[in-house]
């Protein structure tokens, strides 16, 4: 028996120690440190003017720095609606009485239901709100992130950003490779959500965000985020309206929507995205200024004007 | 609590120590509580069907004992298996059957009024009906006495390693076992582990990491013939890593306690013909089939036609038993055909060989033989994975289109992967060919690592360990857990 515990600890111990480095390398990447805007923050709140939700579109699209507001980031990559209601849930109250909250829509709203990334909520959210909450994966995932697979991946890709096959590269024939493989998984994951009757569920809880913002009077906003024509050509207005219009019709929401996704001053200019899809630090900011004016133009942050409700 | 969690080994770390602690006596009591507490955490509301199938089957055995007659034997013996197939069939073929008779009234234009019945097949009803039916069967061919001792017998239904999917166990092999007292024993309880950690190696690092590649290409409505031809070849290594890893694991729990299981794997992707894939492949099913389906169907049978027609039924079970679906059934009847065509074509092709001269070079033949074998099973795993007939005829089109094989699509293909998860699955695809190598090298790789020099020994473990903590993923169920 004795012989025996020595030879488990002897692994142990190889592992161990193999492992350290490992641990210490995830730990430090920026993939698993996406949400540390959000924890400052809640370790240090402070009134807010805008906050945003939603996914990476949303996450990439905003930077208000230069217009002078104070602004919360809620949005993660591959969040789905029902987070973006738990995390303003959480953090709304901080809001300012003449605040935004920017709720941005993307083609994979609807059909979005898996939470890829739980792990990104355990120090963010109350455990009551994660689901599913499994105690082995929370400790694992905050003592040992270099046994999360896909954390460790991320660190690495994090690392070896041309590590890619040509195609996968996002700007290979001016971004059609990518438009084309993304749009698929937009299409996979749009027609399992269909399959499985899950897009009533996105719809329930965009409207518990809505229901949610006039409780506590918060002007809320639905965005869409503008894409780089490469990318839109992927989406036609009729593919739209299959994956996001329709449902919101269904909503009868009376909430303005702000969609730039076509918008001119974009599309064509490919110096300010990372890829088809996501704004760059010089995208980001640009555009951050343009939704400041239009918000203003509507009303809204300070200067009561005309509101005008319906797509921009 | 799937056999990859923290959870099940936690489970069973606790029930080996229990185990080795108290007495014998009472060690079917422990064993028979930790396979309900099991298959309760995966399917309570299943626990009194699998616990009313034990009870059948156990009075049933009692019951054939006690006949007089061969006659009212073989009359008790099919009253109970007709039980446990009412059992089985209701819950996994009612649908199966419905639709199907639906359909041929439609195409008839009758009426028909059976309505859909919202079933949920009850987890490993297949692999523990067909225990109870080997084990009704040798009671009445005489091959096993039945068990009285209601909580062994209840064990060799519920052993919570092979209860969700299998090996599937005969009674003769495994009563004796559990009643004989097993003694600490540090090499089982090494070899238990080490057959665990490479199960959950072959799982986590191979077969997950393959299922969201093939899943991609089977479940796109217009997947290219390289993309079915790489994800069909990909969907056979899947199989083979998550169906043996399962295996693996269940051998490598029970070895834990003690007892040997039998092994359900011989490296079947070396296979030098069909009839050699099956002696390879699913071993336990295989001979189940063999004992109770094939053998009863060719007793008293000489002509070639016959044995040809029982080959055929054989693997129409096998068919059906994979699966409540017309995909299956297909498979099975490819598989059916192989064997048929394979013998009754094995003199021409011998001809054919010599005349090519290939016969005279016998390492080349049986690669070629191998790289058949394997297309062959991978034609007729088109069938096994696709969603439905249709899918699976035209997926099989484009599998024999010339074009789907063009090299420079097939490479097209693998950016399916990222480039990092490819190479990650390269490099442990790699690691596994070199362990299965060793193994038909020498035999049992594990017995020639404990030979090694102890830092090699180690460093191959802790490699292990290693990998499966770092870069396993595994986010899917066993395959064969859902038949």
């Amino acid at each position: 028996m004795g012989r025996f515990i020595i030879k488990i600890l002897a692994v142990a111990a190889v592992v161990g120690l193999v492992f350290v480095p490992v641990n210490q390398f995830v730990s430090v990447s920026h993939d698993y440190n996406i949400n540390h805007a959000i924890l400052n923050f809640k370790n240090n709140p402070r009134p807010v003017d805008i906050i945003n939700v939603g996914a990476s579109h949303s996450m990439y699209g905003y930077n208000f720095k230069s217009t002078g507001l104070e602004h919360l980031d809620l949005a993660l990559p591959a969040q789905t609606i029902e987070y973006d209601y738990k995390l303003l849930k959480e953090y709304g109250e901080h809001l300012k009485d003449d605040g935004v909250v920017l709720v941005s829509l993307s083609q994979i709203t609807f059909g979005s239901t898996e939470t890829k990334f739980i792990g990104n909520y355990y120090e963010i959210l109350d455990r009551e709100d994660i689901d599913p909450y499994n105690v082995f994966d929370y400790y694992s995932y905050l003592y040992l992130p270099g046994a999360n697979t896909a954390s460790f991946l991320s660190a690495v890709a994090g690392k070896f950003k041309e590590f890619r096959w040509d195609d996968h590269k996002p700007w290979v024939d001016n971004g059609d490779a990518y438009a084309e493989r993304k749009s698929k998984r937009v299409e996979a994951e749009y027609a399992a959500a269909v399959e499985a009757n899950t897009i009533s569920e996105n719809m329930r809880y965009l409207k518990k965000i809505i229901e949610y913002c006039e409780e506590r009077d918060y002007t809320v906003v639905l965005t869409i985020e503008p894409v780089h024509e490469s990318y839109a050509a992927y989406f036609s207005e009729d593919d739209m309206e299959r994956l996001v219009f329709q449902h919101l019709d269904a909503l009868d929401f009376d909430v303005p929507l702000l969609d730039y996704m076509n918008d001119e001053r974009f599309a064509s200019s490919r110096e300010y995205f990372i890829d088809g899809d996501h704004l760059n630090k010089t995208g980001r900011k640009v555009y951050s200024e343009i939704v400041y004016e239009d918000l203003k133009e509507m009303g809204y942050l300070h200067r009561p004007e005309s509101i005008p409700v319906g797509r921009k | 609590m799937s056999f990859i969690s923290i959870e099940f080994l936690l489970f069973v770390a606790g029930i080996v120590t229990i185990y080795y602690f108290i007495p014998h006596r009472f060690r079917w009591a422990l064993l028979l509580l930790a396979g309900y507490l099991f298959y309760a955490s995966l399917s309570v509301q299943f626990l009194p069907l699998l616990l009313a199938s034990t009870a059948v089957t156990y009075v049933t055995g009692i019951v054939i004992e006690k006949q007089q007659t061969k006659q009212r034997k073989k009359y008790v013996m099919f009253a109970g298996i007709s039980v446990l197939l009412f059992f089985m069939g209701w819950f996994k073929y009612f649908n199966f059957v419905n639709e199907s008779l639906r359909n041929v009234a439609d195409f008839l234009g009758l009426s028909y009024n059976v309505p859909y019945q919202d079933l949920v097949l009850p987890l490993a009803i297949s692999f523990y009906t067909f225990q109870a039916v080997s084990y009704l069967a040798d009671i009445y061919f005489g091959k096993q006495k039945p068990e009285r001792h209601y909580g062994y017998f209840s064990v060799y239904f519920a052993f919570f390693p092979q209860l969700v999917a299998g090996p599937i166990e005969r009674a003769r092999k495994l009563i004796p076992q559990f009643k004989v007292e097993q003694k600490y024993d540090y090499d089982n309880i090494t070899y238990g582990m080490k057959r665990i950690a490479w199960g959950i190696f072959k799982k986590t690092l191979i077969a997950d990491r393959l299922a969201p590649i093939v899943s991609s290409v089977y479940d796109s409505p217009n997947a290219t013939g390289s993309e079915i031809v790489v994800a069909t070849i990909l969907f056979s290594i899947q199989l083979f890593a998550d169906f043996s890893a399962v295996s693996d694991i269940a051998i490598g729990c029970a070895r834990l306690f003690g007892i040997k299981l039998t092994e359900n794997f011989k490296q079947p992707h070396f296979a030098v013909s069909i009839a050699d894939f099956w002696n390879r492949w699913h071993i336990t099913l295989s001979n189940w089939l063999r004992d109770y389906i094939f053998i009863p169907l060719c007793k008293g049978k000489k002509k070639r036609g016959e044995i040809y027609f029982a080959i055929i039924i054989t693997f129409l079970v096998s068919g059906i038993w994979h699966g409540a679906a017309w995909t299956f059934v297909l498979w099975g009847l490819i598989h059916g055909f192989y064997r048929v065509f394979g013998d009754a074509t094995k003199h021409v092709r011998e001809q054919i060989a010599t005349t090519v001269g290939i016969s005279k070079r016998p390492t080349i033949h049986t690669w070629w033989k191998i790289a058949v074998t394997f297309l062959l099973v991978c034609y007729s795993r088109v069938f096994f994975r696709s969603n439905s007939v249709a899918e699976a005829f035209e997926n099989a089109r484009l599998f024999l289109t010339p074009t789907s094989w063009n090299p420079v699509g097939i490479l097209e293909t693998f950016q399916l992967f990222s480039l990092i998860d490819f190479v990650l699955f390269a490099f442990f695809f790699v690691v596994f060919q070199v362990f299965q190598y060793m193994e038909r090298k020498h035999r049992c790789t594990w017995n020639w690592l404990s030979q090694l020099p102890v830092f090699s020994r180690f460093a191959f473990y802790s490699f292990v360990v290693l990998s499966i903590v770092v870069y396993g993923v595994s986010e899917n169920g066993f395959i064969y857990g859902g038949f």
